[in-house]
C-alpha cells in the first residue's frame, strides 16, 4: 500500500486511437503523451472526447484502432482489472463511493484481495496509519453520507492512492468543490506530483485550473487532439481559440440589456422548509424574492439543497414550512395555477425529470397544452390537431426528430432540452425556473439555450436560476444568492461579485446568519 | 387434549408459546432467506412458490429416502433451484424483479401441486422433536417446549448472519451490490453474481422453510399447506429493518400471531375462526403501513431495493 | 435531480451530446419508425408464446407423454369443438375483466395484484345487494347487484392505492395481503352471517333472486358477462387513447416526476386507476354469481384474479389487447379437464404453462428496444 519514493510513477502515451459510436466518431486519430510525473490537463467542451480517450484508456471501452502505451510497452487494456493491474486509477465526477457503509469499508472494498474474514481491529489500525501520511485526513469510522462533496471527493482520491495507483486521471474533480476547496485539493494534487509520487491527468474544462496547476495541457476537440504543450509556453486566448474552433463569442456570454431595471416581485418564497430523502432537513428557512425582468441566480456546492428548493417550487416535493406566493397569492403548485401564473420550468437532465421517455416527441410537447383548446374538446383529444400543433412547433424550434410520433428517447439530448425549451418557452411565461440548464450540453447548445433565457428576461420575465456552475452564474444572473446547508446565507448584485468571497459563503455552517451586500 | 378446560386462558398463552416457537420456523428461514435476497438489492415475491416446492420436495424426498434430513436437503435444493432462476430473468436487462416474483410465486405453486400428486399421503418420515418440556407434569406444557431441532439451526443461523453480514468478505461484497450497483461495477465487481448468490441462497432457505411445513408441522402435504407465510415474510423482512437478529423475534411474533386461531379454539372459542386466520395478514398490513412513510425510504432498507425507492 | 444511476463506468443517452453532432439526424423509414413499437410488442409476446410451449413440451415429454399429443389436445379443449369455445369463453368472461385490476394501476406506474380478493369480495356484495332488494324488477336488480359488486371491489382496490399513496405503503404487497384478508372475511361470512343453511354440501351464501340471474347469449351457452367484458375493455380503451384523462394517466404511468412538474392531480389519478380496475375485478365477481353459481360460495375462488394478472402482462397493459389474451389464456384453462381425462395429468398442469408463459413473457422484455440501438444515438 505505500508508495516507493524511489520509483518513477508511470507514463502513458497513447497512439492513433479511434473510436465510433454508431454514427458517431468519438475519437479520431487521438494521439498524446503524459510524461512521467507531471500534472497533464485536458482540456475540452463538453462531447470533445475527454472522456472516452480516457476511459479507452482505462478499459472501459475499447478503441477501434490505436496503440497504448504504458512505461513504453504496448500494452492491451481490455478491462479495468487489467488498468488497475497496470497502476492506472481514475477518480469520476459521480462519486463511486457505498453512501450507507463508512469510510473504512468503502476503502477496503476496493483492494483486489480480501481476507474471508475481516479483522475490523487491524484494518483500521493500518488505515489510520496510512492516513498519517496523506495530506487530507478523513474519520474511518464515519459514514460516507455524512461527508460533505468537498470530503467525498478526497475520499475518492484517498481510495486510489490506498489502491497504491500512481497514475491518476481525474475527471473534472473540482466541479462539486468551492473555488477554495478546488485549489487546495489541486495544490494537494501538484504537491505529490512535484514529489515524484504521481502522474496527474486532469480533465477540465477550467482555464484557471489549467493555467494554475497543470505542466502540460492537450486541447481536444471534435475527438481529435489539437495540441499539446506546456502551460508556460501558451496563453488562455491561444487555448481558448483551439477549444472552439475561432468560435470565441460560442464561449462568451450572451448579451442582455443591463441597462433596464427589474420589475415588481412577482414570485415570494419565505422561510421554505422542505425535508431531504433521507429524513433530515435539505432545505431550512430559504428566504428571497423574484421580480419581473431580472434573474435572480442561486448558486452553490451540489448537495446544499438546492435540487429540493427547485422540487418544491416544480411541485415534486412537498414543503414542510414557509409560504410561496406568486403575483400575492399562495401558489399550491396545481396545474390550473401554473397556466394561470405563467410558471416554466427547465431543468438538467429532462429524460429523467421532466419528459416522459415512453412518449413521442409529440405528447412531450404537448404537455402543458393538451388539455386546453384548442387540442382538446370536452376532455376529448384531438390527435389531428395535437399532430399540427406540435409539427409548427418543431419546424420553429428546429428539433431534429425523424417524426412528431417518434419516441422522445430517440433524440440527442440536445434536442430533448430543445423540445422541453419549445414547449416551455413558447408560452406566455411569466415565472422561469431553471436548474443547471445547461449540464452535459456542448457549448453550441448550451450557448443557444443561454441567449434563449437572456431573451425572456428583456421580456420582463421573472427567471430564477439554480447553478451548480459558477461560471454561469456570474455570466446571466442580475442578482447572486448563495445557497449553503439549506439556506441561503449571501446575496449581492452581479456587479458586486467577487468569486472566492462567494465561494467561502458555499462553506458556511448552516447556523450562521445569513448576510446581504 | 386431557386437563385443557381446566387450564382455560392460561393454556390459551401456552398454546401461543409452544405456536411462535413452532410456526415461526417457515417464517423464519423464509425471512432470513429474503434478507440475504434483499440485501443484494434484489425482491424475491416468489417465495410462496418456493416454499410450496420445498414443501413437495421435502415430503417426496423423505418419502422415497426414507429420511426426513435427506428430505430436508432435498427441500433445499430445489428451493435453491427457484432462487437461480429467479435470479437468472432478473439479471437480463430491463426485467422488474418484482414482476419476475409474481410469476415464479404462480409458476411454482403449479409445479408443486402437478409434480406432488403422486405423494399426496397422510404422512412420510418426519422431523424428530426435541422435548424441552419434559420437566412439566402437564402434557399442555409438554406440548408447548416440544422444539423442532430445526428452530435451533434457524435461530443460531440468525445470529451467524447478523454477524457474517458485517464481519466477512462476502458481508461486505453483499451489502454494496445492495446499496450502490454503480459502486460496485467501478469496483469491477460483478453486481449479477452476487445477486446471484444471494438469491440463490435465499431460495434454498426457503426450500428448508416449506420442508419444515411438510415434514414436522402441520406434517403432511396437501392443497392448503401454505398460506401465505412466503408473502408475510416479505413484510416481516421490512419489519425487521434488514436485520437477521430481529428477524427472530418477528418471526416468534408472527408465529404467535398464527397460532391464535387454533389456540382459542382449544378453550372452545370456535366461531370467527376463520377471522382469527385473518390475523396474522392485518398484522402484517398495520405494520407495513406503520413501517412506511411517502417522505423518506424504509429505515434500514438497501438503496437498490426497488420496493424501497 | 442528477440521475442517481449516473454511473461512473457508463454515462449515455441522457446527455447525449457526442462529438460532432451531426446536424440532422434522419431516419430512412419514419413511417415503419412509428409502428416499431407495437409491432415489436407483438412479435416478442408471440415468440414468449411459442418459447413458453416448447419448454412445456419438454416438460410434459420428462413425464413420459406425447408433447405432440398434448399439443393438439390443449387446441382441441380450448379451440376445437364448440363446447370447448364455449368453455373457453366462459373461462375468459371473468380474466378478461380481472385482468384489467392489474392494467388499469399499471398505466398509472401501480403494480396491483389484488383482483383475487376484488373478486370475492363483489360477489359477496352482489348477494348482499340483491337480497336487499330482492323486490325489486329483474333489471334493477340485476343492475343494482352488478354495480353493488364493482362498487366493493373498486372501494376494495383503491383501498391499496391510497394506502399507496398517503402513506408510502408497496401497492404489490398490500394487494396481495388484502387478497388474504378478503378470502378470510368471504370465508367468514358464507360460514356464517350470509349463510344458506339448507345447502349441507358446502358452504354457500344465500342464493340471488332467480329474477336478477344472467343469462346466456340466445344460441350459446355463454353468459353476457362476456359482452360486459368486451364493452368495457373497448370503452377503456378509447379513454386512455383518446381523453385528456387518459393522457394524464400515461404521462404519470411513465415518469411520475414530469406529471409533478405539470401539476397532475396525482392522488386523484392513483385512485381512479384503482377504482376503475378494481371495479372491474368486483365486476367479475358479480357476474360470476350472478350468471354462473346463483350464489356465493368457494367456487368463487379459483384463481381468476392472479390468471389475470398473466394476461394483463401478456398483453402489455393494453385494455384491447387483454381481450384476444383472455381468449387464450382462457382456452388453456378450459383445456384442462381433457388434459386430465386423456393424460391422467393432474389439473395442476394448465396452472405450470401458464406459469411457464408468464416467466417468459417477462424475459422476453430484455429483447425490447433491440432493434432500434443501432439507430440510436450514443
Amino acid at each position: 500500500m505505500t508508495t516507493s519514493a524511489r520509483e518513477r510513477p508511470p507514463s502513458l502515451e497513447v497512439r492513433d486511437l479511434d473510436k465510433r459510436f454508431g454514427s458517431v466518431q468519438a475519437l479520431s486519430r487521438a494521439s498524446v503523451q503524459f510524461r512521467s510525473g507531471r500534472m497533464h490537463a485536458l482540456l475540452g467542451e463538453n462531447g470533445a472526447g475527454k472522456s472516452t480517450l480516457v476511459k479507452c484508456v482505462m478499459g472501459y471501452y475499447r478503441a477501434d484502432r490505436g496503440t497504448i502505451l504504458v512505461d513504453g510497452t504496448e500494452r492491451e487494456i481490455r478491462s479495468p482489472l487489467q488498468s488497475r493491474a497496470l497502476g492506472l486509477g481514475m477518480v469520476y465526477q459521480h462519486f463511486t463511493l457505498v453512501s450507507q457503509m463508512t469510510v473504512a469499508e468503502n476503502l477496503i472494498l476496493g483492494r483486489a484481495h480480501l481476507p474471508a474474514v475481516i479483522d475490523w481491529r487491524s484494518e483500521h489500525r493500518l488505515l489510520g496509519e496510512f492516513m498519517r501520511g496523506m495530506a487530507f485526513r478523513l474519520d474511518t469510522g464515519a459514514l460516507v453520507a455524512s461527508l460533505s462533496a468537498g470530503e467525498k471527493q478526497k475520499l475518492e482520491i484517498l481510495k486510489q492512492l490506498y489502491l497504491g495507483r500512481r497514475f491518476l486521471v481525474l475527471d473534472e474533480p473540482t466541479s462539486v468543490l468551492t473555488p477554495d476547496e478546488a485549489d487546495q485539493v489541486l495544490g494537494e494534487m501538484r504537491t505529490l506530483v512535484d514529489r515524484g509520487m504521481l502522474t496527474v491527468v486532469l480533465i477540465t474544462h477550467k482555464f484557471r485550473e489549467v493555467m494554475r496547476f497543470a505542466q502540460d495541457v492537450s486541447v481536444m476537440r471534435g475527438g481529435r487532439v489539437l495540441l499539446t504543450t506546456e502551460t508556460a509556453a501558451t496563453s488562455v486566448d491561444a487555448l481558448a481559440q483551439l477549444m472552439f474552433g475561432g468560435d470565441t463569442a460560442v464561449g462568451a456570454a450572451p448579451a442582455m440589456d443591463r441597462t433596464r431595471a427589474p420589475g415588481d416581485v412577482y414570485c415570494e418564497v419565505r422561510e421554505l422548509n422542505a425535508q431531504g430523502d433521507r429524513g433530515t432537513l435539505a432545505v431550512a428557512d430559504a428566504t428571497f424574492a423574484l421580480r419581473k425582468g431580472e434573474i435572480l441566480a442561486i448558486a452553490g456546492v451540489s448537495g446544499n439543497g438546492q435540487r429540493e428548493l427547485v422540487e418544491v417550487l416544480a411541485g415534486q416535493r412537498e414543503a414542510t414550512g414557509g409560504s410561496i406566493r406568486v403575483d400575492g397569492r399562495p401558489y399550491a403548485r396545481s396545474r390550473r395555477e401554473m397556466q394561470r401564473y405563467g410558471v416554466f420550468l427547465l431543468t438538467e437532465e429532462p429524460l429523467l425529470n421532466d419528459c416522459v421517455r415512453s412518449l413521442s416527441v409529440m405528447a412531450n410537447l404537448a404537455l402543458r397544452r393538451y388539455d386546453q383548446p384548442p387540442i382538446a374538446w370536452h376532455g376529448w383529444l384531438r390527435r389531428r390537431v395535437l399532430r399540427q400543433w406540435a409539427e409548427a412547433l418543431i419546424a420553429r424550434y428546429r428539433i431534429h426528430a425523424s417524426s412528431p410520433l417518434a419516441r422522445i428517447d430517440t433524440l440527442s439530448g440536445g434536442n430533448v432540452q430543445r423540445t422541453v425549451l419549445a414547449r416551455e418557452l413558447s408560452e406566455d411565461v411569466r415565472l422561469l425556473i431553471l436548474q443547471n440548464p445547461c449540464f452535459g450540453l456542448d457549448a453550441a447548445a448550451a450557448a443557444e439555450i443561454r441567449a434563449q433565457i437572456a431573451a425572456a428576461r428583456d421580456r420582463g420575465v421573472a427567471v430564477l436560476l439554480v447553478s451548480e456552475d459558477l461560471d454561469e452564474v456570474l455570466e446571466l444572473s442580475d442578482r447572486i444568492a448563495v445557497m449553503s446547508g439549506g439556506r441561503i446565507v449571501f446575496e449581492c448584485e452581479r456587479a458586486n461579485a467577487d468569486r472566492y468571497e462567494l465561494g467561502r459563503h458555499m462553506t458556511r455552517s448552516a447556523d450562521a446568519q445569513p448576510e446581504a451586500a | 387434549m386431557t386437563g385443557a378446560a381446566g387450564i382455560g386462558w392460561y393454556g390459551v398463552a401456552l398454546a401461543i408459546v409452544g405456536g411462535a416457537l413452532r410456526v415461526s420456523t417457515p417464517y423464519l428461514f423464509v425471512s432470513l432467506g429474503e434478507v440475504l435476497t434483499e440485501k443484494s438489492g434484489r425482491v424475491n415475491l416468489g417465495l410462496e412458490g418456493t416454499l410450496l416446492m420445498g414443501a413437495m420436495t421435502g415430503f417426496a424426498g423423505a418419502t422415497l429416502t426414507g429420511s426426513p434430513w435427506l428430505g430436508v436437503l432435498a427441500a433445499g435444493a430445489a428451493g435453491a433451484a427457484f432462487g437461480l432462476l429467479h435470479a437468472a430473468i432478473c439479471n437480463l436487462p430491463r426485467v422488474n424483479d418484482i414482476a419476475v416474483g409474481i410469476a415464479l410465486f404462480l409458476f411454482g405453486i403449479g409445479l408443486a401441486f402437478y409434480l406432488g400428486k403422486p405423494f399426496i399421503a397422510p404422512r412420510a418420515a418426519m422431523l424428530p422433536a426435541l422435548p424441552l418440556g419434559a420437566w412439566s407434569d402437564e402434557p399442555a406444557v409438554r406440548a408447548a417446549l416440544e422444539i423442532s431441532p430445526l428452530f435451533l439451526i434457524g435461530a443460531a443461523l440468525a445470529v451467524a448472519l447478523q454477524w457474517g453480514i458485517a464481519n466477512t468478505r462476502l458481508g461486505l461484497l453483499l451489502r454494496m451490490a445492495g446499496e450502490s450497483a454503480d459502486a460496485a461495477r467501478a469496483l469491477g465487481r460483478s453486481v449479477n453474481a452476487i445477486r446471484t448468490l444471494a438469491t440463490t441462497a435465499g431460495g434454498f432457505l426457503a426450500g428448508v422453510g416449506g420442508a419444515f411445513l411438510s415434514l414436522y408441522y402441520p406434517g403432511n402435504w396437501n392443497e392448503g399447506l401454505s398460506s401465505g407465510q412466503g408473502l408475510m415474510a416479505i413484510a416481516l423482512v421490512i419489519f425487521a429493518r434488514w436485520s437477521p437478529l430481529r428477524c427472530l423475534w418477528a418471526s416468534l411474533l408472527f408465529g404467535g400471531a398464527s397460532a391464535l386461531g387454533p389456540a382459542l379454539q382449544t378453550v372452545g372459542v370456535t366461531s370467527g375462526y376463520y377471522l382469527y386466520s385473518a390475523a396474522p395478514y392485518l398484522l402484517t398490513l398495520v405494520l407495513l403501513v406503520y413501517s412506511s412513510s411517502t417522505r423518506h425510504a424504509l429505515s434500514g432498507a438497501p438503496s437498490e431495493l426497488s420496493i424501497s425507492r | 435531480m442528477r440521475s442517481t444511476s449516473g454511473s461512473a463506468v457508463d454515462r449515455t443517452g441522457l446527455t447525449g451530446s457526442a462529438a460532432a453532432q451531426p446536424a440532422h439526424r434522419a431516419s430512412s423509414w419514419p413511417v415503419a419508425r412509428v409502428y416499431v413499437e407495437p409491432l415489436e410488442a407483438l412479435v416478442l409476446s408471440a415468440g414468449a408464446l411459442a418459447v413458453a410451449l416448447v419448454l412445456f413440451g419438454v416438460f410434459v415429454a420428462l413425464g413420459g407423454r406425447n408433447p405432440l399429443a398434448v399439443y393438439s389436445a390443449l387446441y382441441l379443449g380450448g379451440f376445437g369443438t364448440r363446447f370447448s369455445i364455449e368453455g373457453t369463453l366462459t373461462q375468459a368472461s371473468p380474466i378478461i375483466l380481472t385482468a384489467l385490476c392489474t392494467a388499469l394501476p399499471a398505466r398509472v406506474g401501480l403494480l396491483v395484484i389484488g383482483a383475487e380478493g376484488a373478486l370475492v369480495i363483489g360477489g359477496l356484495c352482489a348477494v348482499l345487494v340483491a337480497t336487499a332488494v330482492a323486490t325489486a324488477s329483474p333489471w334493477v336488480g340485476t343492475l343494482a347487484a352488478l354495480l353493488g359488486g364493482a362498487l366493493a371491489g373498486a372501494l376494495w382496490i383503491a383501498a391499496a392505492g391510497a394506502l399507496k399513496h398517503w402513506r408510502g405503503v408497496n401497492e404489490t404487497i398490500a394487494s396481495l395481503l388484502l387478497n388474504y384478508i378478503a378470502i378470510a372475511l368471504f370465508n367468514h361470512l358464507i360460514s356464517g352471517p350470509v349463510r344458506d343453511f339448507s345447502q349441507t354440501l358446502k358452504a354457500q351464501s344465500w342464493p340471488v333472486p332467480d329474477a336478477f340471474r344472467i343469462g346466456s347469449i340466445p344460441g350459446w351457452s355463454v353468459h353476457w358477462g362476456l359482452v360486459i367484458g368486451v364493452c368495457i375493455c373497448i370503452i377503456l380503451f378509447v379513454l386512455i387513447r383518446h381523453t385528456t384523462l387518459g393522457f394524464s394517466m400515461n404521462v404519470l404511468g411513465g415518469n411520475r416526476r414530469a406529471a409533478q412538474v405539470a401539476g397532475l392531480p396525482i392522488g386523484r389519478l392513483v385512485i381512479l386507476a384503482c377504482l376503475m380496475g378494481g371495479g372491474a375485478a368486483g365486476l367479475a365477481g358479480a357476474i360470476e354469481v350472478l350468471a354462473v353459481h346463483g350464489a356465493a360460495s368457494e367456487s368463487l375462488i379459483v384463481g381468476f384474479g392472479y390468471t389475470g394478472i398473466l394476461v394483463a402482462f401478456l398483453a402489455r397493459q393494453n385494455p384491447l389487447a387483454i381481450v384476444p389474451v383472455a381468449l387464450l389464456v382462457g382456452g388453456i384453462s378450459a383445456s384442462g379437464g381433457l388434459l386430465q381425462r386423456r393424460f391422467d395429468m393432474p389439473d395442476a398442469t394448465t396452472q405450470v404453462l401458464q406459469g411457464l408463459i408468464f416467466v417468459c413473457v417477462l424475459a422476453s422484455n430484455a429483447l425490447a428496444g433491440r432493434w432500434r440501438w443501432f439507430a440510436r444515438s450514443p
